[in-house]
């Protein structure tokens, strides 16, 4: 993850916080979290070298197919879930969502957007979409479900998940004029805090 | 590798968890490698069930039990960590138990050994801990029953170990657990040698009971995939059957473990282990409080699942974690292939040695 997206994710987790990362990776953005943020930090992964590197990195680590066991989280409590880049990736996005906004009050959410001016382009020249934040070729990729910022915040609106603070950034993770007065075009990412009702 | 082995005699003895106080006890121990100078670098080996203090190298022609992960270069690598495996209380493998003599009463123990538990072993270690000179464990780690010794660890001393890895275990034993091990027991009660116990006062053992309950214990360690994989529905050799009766290759295998197995392991023991085994529940620390009991631990944990395990399934293991992970505990906990089933724990697959190694490496 870039230095200004997980700026963005650090302002908005409060210090002492307990934290899970759903997809969380090699463990970074915890690793970062538990070293400026003091928090309590649980990493969700199914990826066998994904894991091995959060073990290395002394991260706590939970083997788990998201899309097969939110629901062994059902006893926990957390102050924030997060979902970086992952959400694409899942069988079913809308029921991984309804399920961290279950066991935590806030939940942090990026995803790719393929509404952005170049995946627009792409497509109308009759190819897949393959930019900085959707690097891989279509038959390579683990994303199945992508979607635009406004098929995103429709679903948030469908499920009433509340959007409490939203940043839409272009491909350097950085936010321009363009990316917040036409996000759904210019803005190659977005990121969200989302609270239940 | 140097293997170390020795007697070590407790004489102020130790106050079961029964209430029973054993005035001296021995305790059977083996290490490898060095401690050194800060004795920073000791980890602790619990065994399961039938293991003992012979966890490895070569011992005559016995090879220990976890020599795929313990050794010179290995996970637990022994050019680096001083390892420490002891034969638990009431065993059979030299430490204090039913086949040893009472130093009360210069007989044998017997069916008067008393009952032991999970906490006593734990508390018996930490004694061997203050005997061996060592402050706190760098890591304490087990597999089946021996992974409830390293949880039991982490909660009952705390400030004594950074890490405990618990592998193929729960935090308590199942319904379906204490049934097989009642039938066990039940077969070694029925044997015409059993005498109530007191067997060696007659110069005889109940073989064929403690064979029979050795063959039910070793279908619940594999899983049926193994079994099928192994043995299918493929018949004996004539030539190479233990007895007439057999006609399919694993029964043959049953047999031939039963029959080892009952020549080297005693009865009574087989009885106490199982009973500790059963009785077993980690919230007991914190009255039936399985969080508050975790919330105790100071360590790092590695809880370690296995996909064909049916005796302590991965979602144990899974359990173990969720409840460390509501209490804030530092867990990390992975489900590994291993075909054979609750016995996977011995075996080192690729994935399974480099995530101990990194573990035990880890800040």
């Amino acid at each position: 993850m870039s230095i200004p997206l997980s700026n963005i994710i650090n302002d908005w987790i409060p210090d002492g916080s307990k934290v899970i990362d759903f997809g969380c990776g090699d463990g970074s953005l915890l690793k970062n979290l538990i070293d400026s943020k003091n928090i309590h930090g649980y990493g969700v992964e199914i990826n066998h070298e994904k894991i091995q590197e959060c073990i290395t990195k002394g991260i706590s680590v939970i083997e788990q197919d998201i899309d097969e066991g939110i629901q062994e989280f059902e006893s926990s409590k957390f102050d924030i879930a997060i979902m970086a880049s992952s959400i694409q990736c899942l069988k079913n996005p809308h029921i991984a969502l309804r399920g961290m906004l279950k066991l935590s009050k806030q939940c942090i959410v990026t995803l790719p957007n393929l509404g952005y001016w170049k995946c627009r382009l792409d497509l109308a020249s009759g190819k897949m979409p393959v930019t900085p934040d959707l690097p891989s070729s279509w038959y390579e990729t683990d994303n199945l479900h992508l979607c635009t910022i406004n098929d995103f915040e429709k679903l948030c609106l469908d499920e009433g998940f509340i959007i409490n603070q939203k940043v839409f950034c272009n491909p350097n993770s950085n936010q321009s004029a363009l990316t917040s007065l036409m996000p759904n075009t210019f803005a190659s990412e977005g990121v969200y805090l989302l609270e239940r009702k | 590798m140097k293997t170390e082995t020795s007697l070590i005699n407790f004489e102020s003895g130790i106050s079961l968890e029964s209430g029973y106080k054993l005035n001296s006890f021995d305790l059977m121990v083996e290490t490898y490698g060095k401690l050194n100078e800060d004795k920073s670098n000791a980890v602790l080996v619990c065994h399961a069930f039938s293991g003992n203090h012979h966890a490895a190298g070569q011992d005559g022609d016995k090879v220990g039990w976890w020599d795929q992960i313990i050794g010179p270069g290995k996970s637990i690598d022994t050019d680096k960590y001083f390892v420490v495996c002891s034969n638990n209380l009431g065993g059979c493998s030299g430490s204090s138990g039913p086949s040893s003599i009472n130093p009360d009463t210069q007989e044998l123990y017997g069916k008067d050994f008393p009952a032991v538990s999970i906490v006593d072993w734990v508390v018996s270690q930490n004694m061997l801990t203050d005997h061996l000179g060592i402050k706190k464990w760098h890591m304490i780690v087990g597999g089946s029953i021996g992974g409830m010794q390293a949880l039991q660890w982490a909660m009952m001393y705390p400030e004594k170990l950074n890490k405990a890895g618990i592998f193929a275990a729960a935090t308590k034993s199942s319904s379906q657990n204490i049934a097989m091990n009642e039938v066990a027991r039940e077969s070694i009660r029925r044997d015409k040698n059993f005498y109530n116990g007191d067997y060696l006062k007659h110069e005889v053992k109940p073989k064929d009971g403690l064979k029979t309950a050795r063959m039910l214990g070793h279908i619940t360690y594999l899983s049926e995939k193994h079994m099928n994989e192994k043995f299918g529905r493929r018949f004996q050799d004539n030539d190479s059957k233990v007895d007439g009766n057999v006609d399919y290759q694993v029964e043959n295998y049953l047999q031939y473990k039963g029959e080892k197995f009952s020549d080297s392991f005693d009865a009574n023991s087989y009885i106490l282990m199982t009973k500790a085994m059963d009785g077993y529940d980690a919230s007991s620390i914190k009255k039936g409080n399985l969080e508050d009991a975790l919330s105790l631990i100071q360590a790092e944990l590695l809880i370690i699942g296995f996909e064909t395990d049916w005796l302590y399934p991965p979602q144990r293991s899974k359990e173990i974690q969720i409840a460390a992970m509501n209490v804030n505990v530092k867990s990390s906990c992975v489900s590994l292939f291993g075909q054979q089933g609750h016995d996977s724990f011995l075996f080192a697959s690729e994935r399974y040695k480099n995530i101990l190694k990194t573990f035990m490496e880890s800040k």
